[in-house]
């Protein structure tokens, strides 16, 4: 029986050699200086010092948060009724829905980007829409707008899906308990269902605020060459410019930066928790 | 609460389902113009199609797509079963570690696993190309079948394969004919995420590719500069391809149910 | 599970089929039958069929992988990517060659030199065309609307005018850290290869303060369908882009600055690494003949080297005729060619991407 813990020897190679090792070299390439060779490399603080003595750095990184904050603020605010319009659906509805749900999500994630190119250029549909109903046909693609739109397109199915989850776990006793007690609807929606929504309501949270940050071809796309996020300042240092080292310095500075946002929300989500608790 | 009508909710829904297929329905419809324009229909055409069809670049971007997306499917659904069947097995402590790092490339943002990737490729001097893709497609989609293979371990009972073993089956059949059709759900679901997470990837593979080799995403993102419909076209496509395979999926159960009813 | 299977591989099946059929024209006789070859090109650099009659004629396979910058290109290239072909501009072919990664050209498999214009040749990035043939040249210029820009305006302000508040909005800037601080050292009344701190650092102000004032949008060749809508009233643009753009669209019209501009030239190279210089060497052959030069020049709308080409597309009848921006100007005395110089680039790379990080910050 032993023999069968062997079999994940090879994975726990591979697995040190593509997982940890770019890690590794992610790490060693933000703390040395430029050019030097494999064998000798010196010791430097310096990237991390350019990003944070530099307010133009600085401002994108906030941008980035901001952004993906609005993001996650408007995926939750929408994808919450809608997920729990489906979990309240009989059997068949709502397999139907969340079908129709992920299904865009199979479609290839530039080709959906790329569609919206089209709807918002000037002259097309959408501009033309908001001038019918008296918006006057303002600029739509290459804004900051544009860039959000696609942002809560591309994520907001994460947050459906997973409240919907949260949702359908739900015990109905509970609910009939409540209003036994003599809640309302909405006494037993804020009281119960809410409360006990909130771990679906911080993975979704989590798939969408994390992946928002990073995102450098929505920007692109969306935003034109003159619109950068702190994912198009890393691929641009890769791509354009050349320094690797600096490069993989704002990347450390972007996924700690995530980290401590995360352990913030998983904070937050055991507060609520503990409300819970005390219901 | 039961049956209520709910207009309030079904009409956001619509909404949503809407936003949800407004810029697919058009640029299905867009992919049939007959001018260059995005935004003027101006007659139907198929031409943007011929023009796929001959554009080499073009097919052989789905083509790479569809055959890296099969084997990294299938390469990472093997290693990953095998290997959670490993960690079922294994000392606490190794088990433990091996998730954690399996977890880094699913929390990770993209572009760190992709530079991370890029640079490890560099550093072992191999050539970037179709290979270095592949590679990295395995590396990505290995944790998602581990990660919905192990639960199904999880609630099997542990003593399975060792009875398997006494009723006379050796290991490797124990293995595949006892331990891995119990699995099968988690497998197909881990399999189905690799699939998805492969056809879809464009950040990592931007970075670990080489030598003229692209995939779809690749190839829309290179494109994208200038109006071409030849790229609704090839978003057509895909939206087909990828609903038949779908439809097929979620319709299998029920013609399967139907044909066991009739015996 | 089993009919999904069937189902994925008929998929693969039938997209393999239609890749072979796709590629059946390369496999044919030719003297390279069999052979591949890999080019690094810009986008929208070739013509419509400039590679399949390419391959149809010598039975090769040709491989485009295309860039966007030339420092795009140096550092794929610089981490030991193997190409046959690049097609880099004269600067970068002068890094290259400072820092030994060409190969020298073999003459005696040449047979395209003498068609080509005098002007491109022996120019001071490659004296005596040791390394590399010309693909494409031109200048760099304004692309404005007619109807919503004043000569006038130009002719006083020349690259002064992306700061003329009057169009703030309107313009488009090229995403090219070169061309940009030519732009802005040109405005400022400098020469385009300095290496003056003073006057790098006032070029970068003076884009600084373009960012921040006119909210430009940033592009490359998104530049080229959008002008030729009309979208925007200026943009900083390669000539040939130009000449595409004013045959598309009457409307538009090319200008160049009286303080001069960068007359550029792309030119194919080969690099160290190339696996198959023979092939290179006839690709060079073709793209330079009059066939290959006919096909691209007119398909993209760049200057050819051809002169037999050049001539035609801009005479009597031809693609281009009456188009300014499709015959390089040749005549004044402040426009130069760009240099390489190791440490210009990096402050200009370093300031460039700031600029980018400022516009998106402003807007």
């Amino acid at each position: 029986m032993k023999k069968f813990s062997q079999l994940a020897i090879p994975y726990i190679v591979w697995a040190a050699l593509m997982i940890l090792l770019p890690l590794l070299l992610i790490i060693l390439y933000a703390f040395t200086k430029p050019g030097n060779e494999f064998i000798q490399f010196s010791l430097t603080l310096e990237h991390f010092a350019k990003f944070f003595t530099d307010p133009d750095f600085l401002l994108v990184l906030w941008r980035s948060l901001v952004i993906a904050f609005k993001t996650t603020l408007i995926c939750g605010v929408l994808g919450y009724p809608v997920a729990y319009f489906i979990a309240r659906s009989n059997d068949r509805v709502r397999n139907i829905l969340i079908l129709a749900i992920t299904l865009p999500m199979w479609i290839n994630m530039l080709v959906r980007t790329y569609a919206w190119i089209g709807l918002l250029s000037d002259g097309g549909i959408l501009q033309k829409l908001l001038g019918l109903l008296g918006f006057g046909e303002p600029k739509l693609l290459y804004t900051e707008g544009a860039v959000l739109l696609g942002m809560v397109y591309n994520f907001i199915p994460f947050m459906i899906l997973q409240i919907n989850t949260s949702l359908c776990k739900l015990d109905h006793s509970l609910l009939e308990a409540s209003a036994d007690l003599g809640a309302d609807r909405f006494q037993t929606f804020w009281r119960v269902v809410f409360p006990l929504s909130l771990p679906g309501v911080v993975s979704g949270i989590t798939l969408v605020f994390l992946p928002a940050v990073s995102s450098f071809f929505i920007p692109k796309l969306l935003g034109g060459g003159q619109y950068f996020l702190i994912g198009n300042v890393i691929e641009n240092q890769f791509i354009t410019v050349g320094e690797w080292n600096f490069g993989s310095a704002i990347s450390l500075i972007m996924v700690m930066v995530m980290m401590l946002s995360m352990y913030a929300v998983r904070r937050l989500d055991r507060s609520g928790g503990r409300e819970e608790d005390r219901l | 609460m039961k049956k209520q009508k709910r207009p309030i909710g079904k009409f956001l829904m619509g909404l949503t389902l809407l936003f949800f297929y407004l810029p697919i329905v058009f640029m299905i419809v867009f992919s049939f113009n007959d001018s260059k324009s995005l935004t003027h229909f101006s007659g139907f055409s198929t031409m943007w199609y011929t023009k796929m069809f001959q554009s080499r670049d073009m097919m052989e971007s789905l083509y790479t797509t569809i055959i890296i997306a099969v084997l990294a499917t299938a390469i990472s659904t093997f290693v990953g079963t095998i290997t959670a069947i490993g960690l079922s097995k294994s000392r606490r402590l190794v088990r433990r570690l091996v998730l954690q790092l399996n977890d880094f490339p699913i929390m990770n943002p993209e572009i760190v696993t992709a530079i991370g990737l890029m640079l490890l490729f560099i550093t072992l001097r191999i050539e970037r190309g179709f290979v270095t893709m592949l590679l990295a497609h395995i590396a990505f989609c290995i944790p998602y079948v581990i990660l919905s293979v192990m639960p199904r371990l999880r609630a099997l009972d542990p003593n399975l394969a060792d009875a398997a073993m006494d009723l006379g089956a050796t290991p490797w059949q124990s293995l595949f004919m006892v331990l891995v059709p119990q699995l099968m759900p988690g497998i197909v679901s881990g399999a189905l995420i690799a699939f998805t997470m492969s056809f879809d990837d464009f950040i990592i593979s931007y970075f670990v590719t080489g030598g003229g080799v692209k995939n779809l995403s690749i190839m829309v993102y290179t494109m994208s500069k200038r109006v071409n419909p030849s790229i609704n076209a090839m978003s057509t496509l895909v939206v087909v391809l990828i609903t038949l395979v779908l439809v097929a999926i979620n319709l299998e159960p029920l013609l399967r149910a139907r044909r066991e009813k009739k015996k | 599970m089993k009919k999904f299977c069937a189902l994925v591989m008929a998929l693969v099946l039938t997209v393999l089929s239609a890749g072979c059929g796709g590629s059946s024209g390369a496999s044919g006789e030719g003297e390279f039958a069999g052979q591949t070859l890999r080019v690094y090109n810009w986008g929208e650099y070739t013509g419509e069929n400039l590679i399949a009659n390419f391959e149809a004629a010598t039975g090769a396979r040709v491989v485009m992988d295309i860039f966007d910058s030339n420092e795009q290109m140096y550092i794929k290239v610089a981490n030991g990517e193997a190409y046959d072909i690049l097609v880099p501009s004269d600067y970068m072919i002068e890094r290259l060659i400072q820092e030994d990664m060409l190969q020298p050209l073999d003459k005696s498999k040449l047979d395209c030199m003498d068609l080509l214009v005098d002007e491109v040749k022996g120019l001071p990035y490659d004296p005596n065309n040791d390394y590399s043939v010309p693909y494409f040249w031109g200048t760099v210029g304004i692309v404005y609307d007619t109807e919503k820009v004043s000569l006038e305006d130009l002719e006083a302000e020349g690259f002064n005018i992306f700061l003329n508040e009057k169009y703030k909005g309107d313009i488009y800037l090229y995403d090219s850290e070169r061309d940009s601080f030519m732009m802005a050292l040109k405005a400022l009344g400098c020469s385009m290869n300095t290496s003056d701190q003073a006057e790098l650092e006032a070029a970068y102000n003076w884009l600084l303060q373009c960012v921040n004032t006119m909210e430009p949008e940033i592009v490359t060749d998104e530049i080229i369908d959008s002008m030729a809508q009309g979208r925007k009233a200026l943009g900083l643009i390669y000539s040939g882009d130009a000449a595409y753009i004013m045959s598309e669209n009457p409307q538009m019209g090319f200008f160049m600055p009286e303080s001069g501009t960068n007359l550029w030239s792309d030119a194919m190279v080969i690099p160290k690494n190339a696996e198959n210089p023979d092939l290179a060497h006839a690709f060079i052959n073709y793209v330079s003949s009059y066939e290959g030069a006919m096909d691209n020049s007119s398909y993209v709308g760049y200057t050819s080297p051809n002169k037999e080409v050049m001539e035609e597309l801009s005479g009597e009848g031809g693609d281009y005729e009456g188009i300014n921006a499709y015959t390089p100007q040749r005549d004044n005395a402040n426009d130069e060619v760009f240099a390489y110089d190791e440490e210009t680039r990096k402050v200009i790379s370093e300031l460039f991407s700031k600029v980018k990080i400022a516009a998106s910050n402003a807007g």
